[in-house]
């Protein structure tokens, strides 16, 4: 699955993090991918210090997956298994990335294609999770291309709903993508408490896509600062019970 | 497109005469070389046949062509790279089959077809026509003809 948006900001990566924890502790082999090369940060978050190659080598030919893959699975001590492919945060990598030519990207399409039959089939893994760059990125699209299901994290701000709807329409549906909307950062009032069918409605009305939950903000999770894995240090933090009831659709998925 | 079919014809007509003139004019090998007789009318039908599904992809090509006008596909250059960019940008119909091709790394038009769930004659005629664009490669063995984004050539 690719996690996407229209702006910046709007909780892909906290998402796709905690998404692909909650999954590995469900038992499951999970594979978490950076793709946002223009800001990487899944090697900060995850506190990996030694990267020998990053997922841009791989995307450049340079080494093989198994190289690129880090075993993370001690982090979250439970049945599953939880891997990660990083991205470079050097600025001479993003720099790099960002100018790369349309027959580069065609290639690394294709690698990003082979990579995920071959996590899926040879690896046996059990689900692929991609961070993306917001907006029309290639790398973003690559991910989008090469996933069964993209999660589209989205705000209430006027500008990401718009934008939002825009992508829908002339990105999503033109790949026949299945396509489930994530609200993020919803005010905990008594809207969320009494109107959840209405947010559903506004969503289904706005989109036309399920809506595959809806997230409040919480205060935690800022004052967290990113220095921990939400769900495996909070399994009680209504934040971690919305991440397992989202696993679970996406199981049923 | 017209003269290919005209040479397609004469080749064809020149296969049928070959085997008229092996039937009627060469007993005595055909008696003197058991293996030949049992050879060579083979190899000529099997020719035959590859003939008639290379001029049955011609024309749907061609049918294909008029159908959605060529002006657009005769100004885009013989090697284009099929990137997410240029996806996004093909009509719907051709998307389709050109994101299987992507999926699948290699595949004929049946392989397409059992994808895309449209008839095998339909996919022929898409992945010709993006053979034409120059986003595909097309390459026969046998009497398969295998789709491929030439991924080495366009390094």
């Amino acid at each position: 699955m690719a996690f996407h948006s229209y702006k910046g900001g709007t909780g892909k990566t906290l998402l796709s993090i905690n998404l692909a924890v909650t999954l590995a502790k469900h038992g499951k082999k999970v594979c978490l991918l950076d793709l946002d090369f223009r800001a990487p940060s899944l090697a900060t978050l995850l506190k990996v210090e030694k990267v020998e190659y990053w997922l841009n080598d791989y995307l450049n030919g340079v080494c093989e997956i198994d190289k690129v893959l880090i075993d993370l699975s001690d982090r979250i001590a439970d049945q599953g298994k939880f891997f990660v492919g990083l991205a470079n945060p050097s600025v001479e990598a993003i720099r790099d990335m960002s100018s790369k030519d349309r027959k580069w990207e065609m290639r690394a399409l294709g690698r990003l294609l082979s990579l995920r039959n071959s996590l899926l089939n040879a690896k046996g893994f059990d689900y692929i999770v991609f961070d993306t760059s917001p907006g029309l990125q290639y790398s973003s699209i690559n991910a989008i291309v090469s996933a069964d299901i993209v999660i589209v994290a989205t705000t209430l701000d006027n500008s990401d709903v718009e934008g939002t709807r825009r992508m829908l329409r002339e990105l999503y549906d033109l790949f026949e993508k299945k396509t489930e909307i994530v609200l993020n950062k919803i005010l905990y009032d008594d809207s969320l408490r009494s109107g959840r069918e209405k947010l559903q409605a506004l969503v289904k009305e706005t989109y036309e896509v399920p809506l595959l939950g809806v997230i409040p903000c919480f205060c935690d999770i800022s004052r967290a600062e990113g220095k921990i894995i939400f769900v495996h240090e909070k399994p009680d933090h209504p934040f971690t019970r919305i991440l397992d009831e989202i696993a679970a659709k996406i199981d049923k998925i | 497109m017209f003269v290919n079919h005209y040479e397609c014809f004469v080749r064809l007509n020149k296969l049928f005469s070959t085997i008229c003139t092996h039937v009627k004019h060469n007993e005595e090998a055909i008696v003197s070389s058991q293996e030949v007789l049992r050879k060579k009318p083979l190899q000529i039908l099997e020719k035959i046949r590859e003939s008639l599904e290379k001029l049955n992809e011609k024309m749907e090509i061609m049918i294909e062509l008029q159908k959605h006008g060529r002006r657009d596909i005769q100004t885009i250059p013989q090697e284009a790279p099929l990137d997410v960019m240029t996806l996004l940008s093909m009509p719907d119909h051709l998307r389709k089959t050109a994101m299987t091709v992507c999926r699948l790394g290699r595949a004929t038009a049946d392989e397409v077809a059992q994808q895309t769930r449209r008839a095998r004659a339909v996919e022929s005629a898409y992945l010709n026509q993006l053979v034409i664009m120059g986003y595909l490669k097309k390459e026969r063995k046998g009497r398969k003809a295998y789709f491929y984004v030439d991924k080495e050539s366009q390094g």
